[in-house]
């Protein structure tokens, strides 16, 4: 208990990891439903409109737990790091600002149309809201990215007299390299979080004999858009986000590979465990020089580990950065590896017989939301001792007036909340899956409610599908 | 510039009380106002799928909070923490009971849903009023420009002084009725049968209560914080909000006297009633300008607006981008409301 920020980052780090299980499906999602209302609206094809009809539910699920899960996310910035906001919100409030006004009115304003309005709304205005709540989903994306971009690499700011930042370019705050760089590969990731959804659906029905005619639709356009977005994951975009690390976070990139010693010819460690005290790699399995090409271009250029850096600059825990690294470049290439068979065997037509491989896919769903996870862990845990990196410690950022069992306290009761909120999604959307998509916009049983009476989620029983 | 982004901050705050306050106000009176399922599914569905946009103005105030004061809203939110985890814990539970309690028809299921939703936000209602109550009185900064607060001290309002004392109590009640009041009107408006019958009856009830209770509060206040009036009475703005809440008041009370089920009186109502918490609100924040949170320790350590805004350019940057993003938020709303319009009907 006798260091306050290491419970003030455990809260942040436990409510941000929870929260962004949802939107990154949501951002995955979100531009399937487009996909395929725009599908349906050209050629009034029922099976697509089936398919955003019933994936909708589901995102309905998911986007309510991303609102309520991300609500605690923003007051954070100022009950637990009073600190940090006071010497950086006249910059990162900027876009924390820009994510209220620019994206959350949108999306918010059109989740309950996209979700519930499809007997209301015309199908031209149903697919723009589809639209309406895919772009604000990135948008808000973009802001919260560009928010963190700040952190790892500063740019746009300028200092007050009393040592505190200031806002001063908008152009190179908003189009930080990093930032750009950074969303490229986190919506990229976040789409593969959503064809693995998809793909995983459609195997589970295509095994079960089940909504054959829509399993054929998910694991389609599901192994498609999964083979363009794992590759894209992996080049250009996380190729380039290795560089950027490389050039501006040095310590990062070195414990991140294990790399305790500099030079030339530098290896990429495939398997073995940092020892810190004795500053080596245990058991390594390594290439040669394909680190050393993939951060700076040639085999041999030479790329500094950690001795080249003071300890100081060091990030604080090596070996979670460095196992979830790992856990997350590994995952990605499988990710490549899966869905590049899936869509091969899809082009020769053989996807629905392979059943070896619709098993994989039913069961790959859950390691898309461990990578990203992992990526992420990779990001703020190369950036520590810095919060802004560079500039300020973690160390200055917590609230010093919110005692360390205060935090405790609000972390126990969170996650409490919490856990009773991932059993309630789990059990819903569990119900969602079983009962399958609807081919037809049924009639209503039970009231007829006109319109006005679309809520969002209250009069399930009078949408199209009636579970009991 | 900082006036301006203190007038919109307190635009922001006020747009988000007075929308998601008629869900809030709908919400606690939900087991009241409604007493069987299809009743109390007319009353979500009266809140409507717009309930997160409603919602989503405290976020916008927030990130603008942050963004134009970082120093008064590291040092409020951190100095409220506990009330702040109170009241995202309860958005937690409220937003959760909207959005499961009616994924399938169990009248356990459901029933245990509506009394969560009553609940969250009741508990909302009150700890928004608390909050009001604070920022009037004042918290104890003290000269590091920090404060942190007990739930309750000796109950004073004075000196070292808790979130709850016999002032913000006496003010968390007043906001709570009248945020009750706002909710019945609103569902007065949207439904018919017997949750409209019952909704106007407890609209009339809950505002008599309400208007009869504002003085004793204006009196409260004058005693807590006196300055606050001097100020209100040097600003013309405040006059001028003081007298939006008056003819609210009185759209208000000729709206609610109108003979059940006329649509134009119940419209009339509403506005009133939107124009009394505006006017309310805008007069309380025009009085307490520039200081954002009052110390009742010492007067020279309050954090005033001019202490803690942002310096640079940030500020000027913001304000060509964010009435922008507030046009296109209007714009959202009224595509997306005009195809909610009109009343909730359960069996036609």
């Amino acid at each position: 208990m006798s260091d306050p920020a290491f419970w003030h980052r455990l809260q942040f780090a436990f409510t941000i990891t929870y929260h962004y299980l949802f939107p990154q499906l949501t951002m995955g999602l979100a531009w399937f439903l487009v996909y395929w209302k725009w599908r349906a609206l050209r050629s009034g094809d029922e099976r697509y409109s089936a398919a955003a009809r019933f994936w909708a539910r589901i995102f309905g699920l998911n986007f309510a737990v991303g609102v309520v899960t991300g609500i605690p996310m923003e007051f954070q910035f100022g009950t637990n790091w009073a600190g940090f906001s006071k010497y950086a919100g006249a910059v990162i409030g900027q876009t924390l600002a820009m994510e209220g006004m620019f994206a959350f009115l949108l999306e918010s304003a059109f989740i309950g149309a996209l979700v519930w309005g499809e007997r209301h709304l015309s199908p031209r205005l149903h697919f723009l809201a589809a639209l309406g709540v895919a772009i604000g989903s990135w948008l808000s994306g973009y802001f919260i990215l560009v928010t963190n971009a700040f952190m790892q690499h500063p740019v746009g700011h300028a200092f007050a007299p009393d040592g505190t930042l200031v806002f001063s370019d908008v152009r190179a705050y908003l189009l930080n390299e990093w930032a750009l760089i950074q969303f490229a590969h986190n919506q990229a990731a976040a789409l593969v979080t959503g064809t693995f959804a998809v793909t995983a659906v459609g195997a589970f029905y295509t095994l079960r004999g089940v909504h054959l005619d829509q399993a054929r639709v998910y694991l389609r356009h599901g192994a498609f858009a999964g083979v363009v977005a794992a590759v894209l994951v992996a080049f250009p975009t996380g190729h380039a986000q290795a560089k950027i690390v490389a050039r501006y976070q040095g310590p990062a990139l070195a414990a991140m590979e294990g790399r305790f010693e500099s030079g030339g010819m530098a290896d990429i460690t495939l398997i073995g465990q940092p020892n810190v005290k004795e500053r080596r790699l245990d058991n390594p399995i390594r290439i040669p020089g394909m680190l050393s090409f993939l951060a700076f271009g040639t085999f041999h250029s030479d790329v500094p580990g950690l001795d080249a850096f003071p300890q100081e600059t060091w990030p604080t825990n090596i070996e979670l950065l460095y196992y979830a690294f790992h856990v997350m470049a590994g995952l990605g290439t499988i990710f490549i590896a899966v869905m590049a068979l899936a869509a091969l065997q899809q082009l020769r037509g053989r996807l629905e017989t392979t059943r070896a491989l619709l098993w994989v896919l039913m069961l790959a769903f859950p390691f898309p939301f461990i990578a990203n996870t992992a990526g992420w862990m990779t990001t703020e845990l190369g950036r520590q001792p810095w919060l802004v990196y560079g500039l300020f410690k973690t160390d200055q950022g917590f609230s010093d007036v919110v005692s360390s069992g205060t935090v405790l306290f609000t972390i126990i009761g969170t996650a409490g909340l919490y856990f009773v909120l991932g059993l309630l999604y789990l059990y819903l959307v569990g119900r969602e899956l079983l009962h399958g998509p609807d081919v037809s916009l049924a009639g209503p049983k039970g009231p007829a409610l006109p319109a006005g009476s679309v809520s969002v989620g209250r009069v399930l029983s009078d949408a199209p599908s009636i579970h009991d | 510039m900082i006036e301006i982004w203190f007038a919109l901050l307190c635009f922001t705050i006020i747009v988000f009380v007075v929308l998601d306050g008629w869900d809030i106000g709908a919400g606690a009176l939900h087991l009241i106002v409604a007493k069987s399922q299809p009743e109390r599914r007319e009353v979500v569905a009266a809140i409507g799928p717009l309930w997160g946009w409603n919602e989503v103005w405290l976020l916008a105030g927030g990130g603008t909070f942050l963004m134009a004061f970082p120093a008064i809203m590291a040092a409020a939110f951190s100095g409220f923490y506990l009330a702040l985890w109170m009241v995202l814990w309860s958005f937690v539970l409220r937003g959760i009971s909207i959005e499961v309690g009616g994924h399938f028809s169990d009248r356990m299921w459901q029933t245990f849903w509506d009394f969560v939703f009553a609940m969250s936000n009741l508990l909302l209602a009150v700890l928004f009023g608390a909050a009001l109550g604070n920022v009037i009185r004042g918290v104890p900064v003290d000269g590091s420009g920090r404060f942190s607060m007990a739930l309750f001290t000796d109950f004073t309002a004075r000196g070292h002084v808790g979130i709850l004392d016999w002032y913000t109590l006496s003010v968390a009640v007043f906001a709570t009725l009248l945020l009750v009041a706002h909710g019945a009107t609103y569902l007065r408006l949207k439904t018919v049968g017997p949750v409209h019958e019952r909704s106007q009856r407890l609209a009339r009830r809950f505002w008599l209560i309400t208007t009869v209770l504002f003085p004793l509060v204006s009196i409260e206040t004058w005693v807590v914080r006196p300055t606050l009036y001097q100020s209100m009475a040097a600003r013309p703005v405040a006059w001028l909000f003081a007298a939006v809440m008056v003819a609210g008041g009185w759209a208000l009370w000729t709206g609610l006297a109108g003979p059940p089920a006329r649509r134009p009186a119940e419209v009339k109502a509403f506005i009133g009633s939107c124009a009394v918490i505006v006017g309310l609100l805008g007069a309380a924040a025009a009085g307490v300008f520039p200081e954002f949170l009052h110390s009742t320790l010492s007067p020279e350590h309050s954090l005033t607006a001019y202490g803690g805004a942002a310096s640079g350019r940030g500020l000027a940057v913001a304000l060509v981008w964010w009435p922008v993003a507030a046009g296109l938020a209007a714009v959202y709303f009224v595509t997306v409301s005009r195809q909610f319009a009109g009343k909730v009907r359960s069996g036609v």
